[in-house]
């Protein structure tokens, strides 16, 4: 479980989705009901966000001496700087929206068919915001003619617009949705927004990692009650879960160099459609 | 966009948000909270604390500057 949270929580195919399906479909004695499912969940959200931490840890010293010099200062000179903006404008709406909504949404639809029915309407989505990214890059690079030289013609993470910067974030609570990935609106965003898919690869897991690690610090208090061996068996997983991320982030970094994310809209599609005809049909 | 007066707005916005992360956090407010058996609120009290942070980083830039 581990792995498959640390692994699907940074592709854009919805690690909440998964963690619904995948223990529905296999048949694992695991209910999200359970007293202990919210401290397992916290541990792993930490093991996933140190892994984006321990990755962007150079980036992440700029980003909070930009944050801290441009509030002060009450102006941006430096791409650090707005860069520290754009990721707290980001936050906000996401923040605000997990305090006020999240556990209503979840709670509303927790069952593995509705998350199949969203992992397909996840899929569609990718393959969306590909078919107006590819509009885009006609309308912008249409005598680039390498993929590199495309992507060239867009824009890094530090120089989208605020309100883009707000909206992208205010997409991360349809991740809310179980089946509907948090990174792949929130990429899918970006492209939208003018970003390269590495730019918005990058800005995506930014942009959760405060997300990520607040959720998690948040609920701390409760590892408290947790039986001590139960919680070593925890935390194994959640240096599993660390691990699978920091490997899915620099594997998804490297892909979105040239990689679009249709193949992943692809396999959302398909494995939406595969759990809803085994959950039907019950094999 | 520069003006003291959008600058007030946000410092009062401010002052808002961390009188209502105070009443929050002691338990005096149980508006829009999932669990209202709890008698504390931390999540509503630490995003009061974050948004009233955010608004006094946005009074600062909107101020209108001296130099």
């Amino acid at each position: 479980m581990g792995l498959l949270q640390g692994a699907t929580e940074l592709f854009p195919v919805s690690s909440l989705g998964h963690a619904v399906l995948v223990p529905s479909l296999l048949h694992w004695s695991f209910k999200q009901s359970d007293p202990s499912f919210v401290p397992f969940l916290t541990l792993l959200h930490l093991g996933t966000a140190s892994a984006l931490l321990v990755l962007y840890r150079r980036q992440w010293v700029d980003i909070v001496r930009g944050f801290i010099s441009a509030s002060l200062r009450g102006r941006i000179t430096a791409d650090n700087e707005r860069l520290a903006m754009l990721l707290l404008t980001g936050t906000l709406p996401a923040a605000i929206l997990g305090v006020f909504l999240e556990n209503r949404i979840k709670a509303f639809f927790a069952s593995p068919y509705e998350a199949a029915g969203f992992l397909i309407a996840n899929g569609l989505l990718m393959l969306g915001f590909e078919v107006l990214r590819r509009r885009a890059e006609r309308r912008d690079a249409a005598d680039a003619k390498t993929r590199a030289e495309v992507e060239e013609r867009f824009t890094d993470a530090a120089h989208i617009s605020f309100l883009a910067a707000l909206v992208v974030g205010a997409c991360q609570a349809l991740a809310f949705l179980p089946g509907i990935s948090r990174s792949g609106v929130t990429i899918g965003g970006g492209l939208l927004a003018g970003l390269r898919h590495e730019e918005a690869a990058r800005f995506s897991f930014l942009l959760a990692t405060p997300v990520i690690l607040g959720a998690g610090l948040i609920e701390v208090p409760q590892l408290r009650s947790t039986p001590g061996d139960v919680l070593v068996s925890y935390a194994a997983a959640a240096v599993l879960a660390g691990l699978a991320a920091y490997a899915s982030a620099r594997f998804l970094l490297r892909y979105f160099r040239s990689g679009r994310l249709d193949p992943y809209g692809w396999y959302c599609v398909a494995a939406g459609l595969a759990s809803l005809a085994l959950l039907r049909f019950g094999l | 966009m520069r003006s003291n007066a959008l600058a007030v707005a946000l410092v009062v916005v401010a002052v808002i948000c961390f009188v209502l992360a105070v009443l929050y956090g002691l338990g005096v407010l149980q508006i829009a909270v999932s669990d209202t058996s709890s008698p504390h609120h931390y999540t509503h009290m630490i995003l009061f604390i974050v948004l009233g942070v955010a608004s006094l980083i946005g009074a600062n830039f909107t101020r209108e500057k001296t130099v």
